[in-house]
């Protein structure tokens, strides 16, 4: 029989010395491949960040954003927009310091409050997950990712090419500079007060949009991998409400599901992580009232087109 | 003085040639110069033997015997596995402490710094490499271990309890290895400890699998405290456990012996430690070249299949709120995934591996046929490759390819562009997939070969799930290939079909593709040089060679 076992040690030896040449020589070749290695790595990430953003942002932005981010009139900017990722552009319109990729993150985190005078008097909502957004840090980076991904193509748009032309609230209507209100006696001031939040009432609508409800529940039946995944589809909750919670009416339990949702949680999706907490403080009474009836509207559908 | 007097003696060079054999004596504790030159020339040595001083003097040597019989010394004996498995240990110690430098175990910055290890330090893709490679091979050269120790019936009396101890290390060596599965923080490592640690759950009474569940994962979902329970079980609790037990076995097998081939001693006997002067072979030289010798030979295999080969994966960062396809355990558990698919959690998950494991044990107490020999212990070998055969079957059962066949409009996707990993779209990347609408139900002449194969791939998916599936009829897919930005593409997959009804269906899916991202699973042989990041991936991204 062929025996592996040789008792020469040196032709032991021989192939210890041979082996560790050829194992040092492998490891001089990483050696000198490692700066190239590390540089394809970096864009390699970079790349796999911008593909998470994009599906990020096909789930979450492209319905007011635009698909392309082309942006939708009366709904929100464009970002492939060449006044969007010029200098002299946005940020210098709102005094931005930072880099826009900082402006970037900090809008899609914290959203964006006060463009109501603007052409674009939806307000973006929050996202990231420290201001009670939903989505995590990472997320927010390849959102980021994604949107910083367009500046070539913006830049090569001609100024008149693009729609977005500067918002219409860069220079301030009078009426914004509510300097006035300091000199109104107590009454005027309650009264001004009282006006302004009568006619300031956001319809439910328009709450759904700008709360983001949308990003976790579906207004409609839709197809398994479609966005709207992570909260129960309210298509029809206006059968079910009622039975939720014991003792609860289907208004009731609506009322108590955006004022404090943790106190009842539907068990598929106990797992998936809370409802904001905050609605309380975000909306007015008369706003969660209007949205409960809108919600529990089993005609909602037919009069509202905003889940197409 | 001492010196004075020795140069009197010896003269200058005398004087020095002594010292400088002293300082050697020294180091290699106990051998002279001479006598190494001896050792290298392979003088027998004299006697009293003046090679067994270091077995004394070095406390690394000391817990080596001074002989092995020559029978035990032959490769095709013990193939080196109880050595290889022990090195491999201590590859994974030098590489796992080196790892640790840059790992914070939180959710929040194990996948970053994964990354930040392969992007930013230089031999960081080795190392991780490195450690991933011979944590599995580790799992493959244990298990192989106690193969051989089966066969050849090595765990007959007196080395029941080394055999004991070596099932228990087995064990260890599994945990060690799926412990630190977690750590990368991706969907691979996430969902395989979420199917691993549910099994805890089916414990009975079920107070204490939610227990021990609860202990696992550190709360009902794996998250921060899970993963620190984890990385404090990989890089503490488990290392110590086996080192410990570690050297419980080899002061086993160093005080019986190695078992000698079964042949060439009498049934029911053990002659390990009754060697004839003329079969020893001495540790000091012989046997410490050899195993020297192996190790480098060893060590650089390692780092050639390292090197050239192996890519330890990399998934998306874990999401808790979205399951992949596909979720498998690692290979050394798919026999255990296989269990599961075809019994409920407690007989497959507790019940079965715990009597599996009891019974490994108890083997040596259960065998009471006293001869080692082939011929006298057919029950045995039969009962051990019928074992062993089970185990294969189990394991392609725990595999995705058994039982677990999604819709076929998911699967046609899944094959082409899957979830995670590469996928032949991913594989043949960004250059190679022109923009435009391709369907299955067209011919299209295009000059790019690896596209060819996309489109031939989507054509051959469909049609097998159209053959297979009655309720898969007149089926069409089509990939739209868009520019959604500057070097980013966007497939977006779309099926068409009508069930058996004639009811019409579709299944739309989007993936998108950057140019600078590789896909490192795709590679057999990695791109050591990466000149492709020089060359550009964009020379072919713009043509629409088909219309």
């Amino acid at each position: 029989m062929h025996r592996l076992y040789t008792r020469s040690p040196i032709a032991k030896l021989m192939w210890g010395i041979l082996s560790s040449i050829i194992g040092i020589v492998a490891l001089l070749l990483v050696l000198v491949s490692e700066v190239p290695r590390m540089e394809a790595q970096t864009i390699n990430w970079q790349g796999r960040s911008v593909e998470n953003g994009a599906t990020l942002f096909d789930s979450n932005c492209a319905t007011c954003h635009g698909p392309n981010g082309q942006g939708l009139l009366g709904r929100a900017p464009g970002l492939n927009s060449y006044y969007f990722f010029t200098p002299t552009g946005r940020l210098a319109d709102v005094g931005w310091a930072g880099s826009l990729e900082d402006y970037v993150k900090l809008t899609i985190s914290a959203g964006r409050p006060s463009k109501t005078d603007s052409q674009w008097p939806e307000i973006m909502p929050t996202w990231g997950g420290q201001f009670g957004g939903p989505l995590r840090g990472d997320q927010v980076e390849d959102l980021t990712a994604y949107v910083m991904n367009w500046q070539e193509s913006a830049l090569e748009q001609t100024p008149e090419e693009d729609l977005f032309q500067p918002f219409d609230d860069v220079i301030k209507p009078a009426e914004f500079q509510n300097t006035a209100f300091l000199f109104l006696s107590e009454e005027e001031q309650t009264a001004a007060l009282e006006e302004y939040k009568a006619r300031s009432i956001r319809a439910p609508a328009e709450l759904w949009q700008s709360e983001a409800c949308f990003a976790c529940h579906n207004l409609a039946v839709r197809q398994e991998d479609e966005p709207g995944q992570n909260g129960p589809n309210l298509a029809d909750l206006f059968e079910r409400a009622g039975s939720r919670v014991d003792g609860l009416t289907a208004e009731e339990y609506v009322y108590q599901s955006i004022v404090d949702p943790a106190s009842f949680v539907v068990l598929t999706y106990e797992d998936v992580g809370e409802m904001p907490q905050n609605f309380a403080e975000k909306l007015s009474e008369v706003e969660i009232q209007g949205l409960v009836a809108w919600l529990l509207d089993p005609e909602r559908d037919q009069d509202q087109e905003i889940n197409e | 003085m001492g010196v004075q007097q020795d140069i009197r003696e010896k003269g200058v060079l005398g004087a020095v040639a002594a010292q400088a054999d002293s300082v050697f004596t020294r180091i290699t504790a106990g051998i002279d110069s001479g006598e190494f030159r001896r050792m290298l020339q392979g003088d027998p040595p004299g006697r009293p033997n003046p090679r067994l001083k270091p077995h004394a003097e070095s406390f690394l040597l000391h817990i080596k015997p001074t002989y092995y019989h020559e029978s035990v010394t032959r490769f095709t004996h013990t193939f080196r596995l109880g050595l290889m498995s022990t090195y491999l240990f201590i590859v994974e110690t030098i590489t796992g402490i080196l790892l640790m430098i840059w790992y914070a175990p939180t959710p929040e910055r194990a996948y970053p710094d994964m990354i930040l290890l392969l992007t930013n330090i230089p031999f960081g893709q080795f190392l991780r490499d490195m450690h991933r490679l011979g944590a599995e091979a580790m799992v493959a050269i244990v298990t192989l271990h106690m193969v051989r120790c089966y066969l050849t019936g090595s765990y007959k009396p007196p080395r029941q309890f080394t055999w004991f101890t070596g099932v228990l290390l087995l064990v260890f060596t599994l945990f060690l290895s799926f412990s630190g599965y977690l750590l990368p923080w991706d969907q691979l490592a996430f969902w395989a400890v979420t199917i691993g640690t549910s099994m805890a759950e089916a414990v009975p009474p079920a107070v204490v699998g939610e227990v021990v569940n609860l202990l696992a994962r550190g709360a009902p979902d794996i998250g921060a405290n899970g993963l620190m329970r984890f990385y404090l079980l990989h890089v503490l609790f488990l290392p110590l456990l086996l080192v410990l037990f570690f050297f419980v076995h080899y002061y086993k097998v160093v005080h019986f012996g190695i078992s000698l081939p079964a042949d060439e001693e009498e049934v029911g006997e053990d002659t390990a430690n009754r060697v004839p002067a003329d079969k020893r072979v001495y540790y000091l030289p012989d046997v410490l070249v050899d195993e020297t010798s192996f190790m480098t030979v060893i060590t650089t295999l390692l780092i050639l299949l390292t090197v050239f080969f192996f890519q330890a994966p990399l998934e998306h960062i874990a999401n808790p709120q979205s399951t992949p396809l596909h979720t498998v355990a690692p290979w050394y558990f798919y026999w255990l995934q296989g269990m599961l698919k075809i019994a409920d959690k407690f007989v497959a998950g507790v019940l079965l591996p715990g009597v599996l494991l009891v019974l490994l044990m108890a083997i040596p107490y259960l065998d009471y046929n006293p001869s080692r020999r082939g011929k006298d212990r057919k029950v045995a070998i039969v009962a051990g490759v019928v074992a062993g055969t089970v185990m294969i079957i189990l394991s392609w059962m725990g595999t995705p390819e058994y039982a677990v066949q999604g819709a076929p409009s998911v699967e046609i996707v899944q094959d082409l562009m899957p979830e995670e990993g590469s996928g032949i779209s991913r594989e043949i990347g960004y250059k190679h997939l022109p923009l435009g609408i391709w369907r299955t139900d067209e011919e299209y002449d295009v000059h790019d070969h690896e596209f060819n194969e996309l489109l031939h791939e989507f054509y051959a998916a469909v049609d097998f799930y159209r053959r297979s599936d009655p309720d898969f009829n007149a089926p069409v897919g089509q990939v739209s290939i868009t520019q959604d930005q500057p070097g980013l593409k966007k497939l977006k997959w779309e099926i068409f079909w009508f069930d058996a009804q004639g009811t019409a269906g579709s299944y739309e899916k989007s993936f998108w593709l950057h140019e600078d991202s590789i896909y490192w699973e795709q590679y057999g042989w990695k791109h050591l040089f990466f000149d492709y990041v020089a060359d550009g991936w964009n020379e072919l991204s713009g043509a629409n060679a088909g219309e």
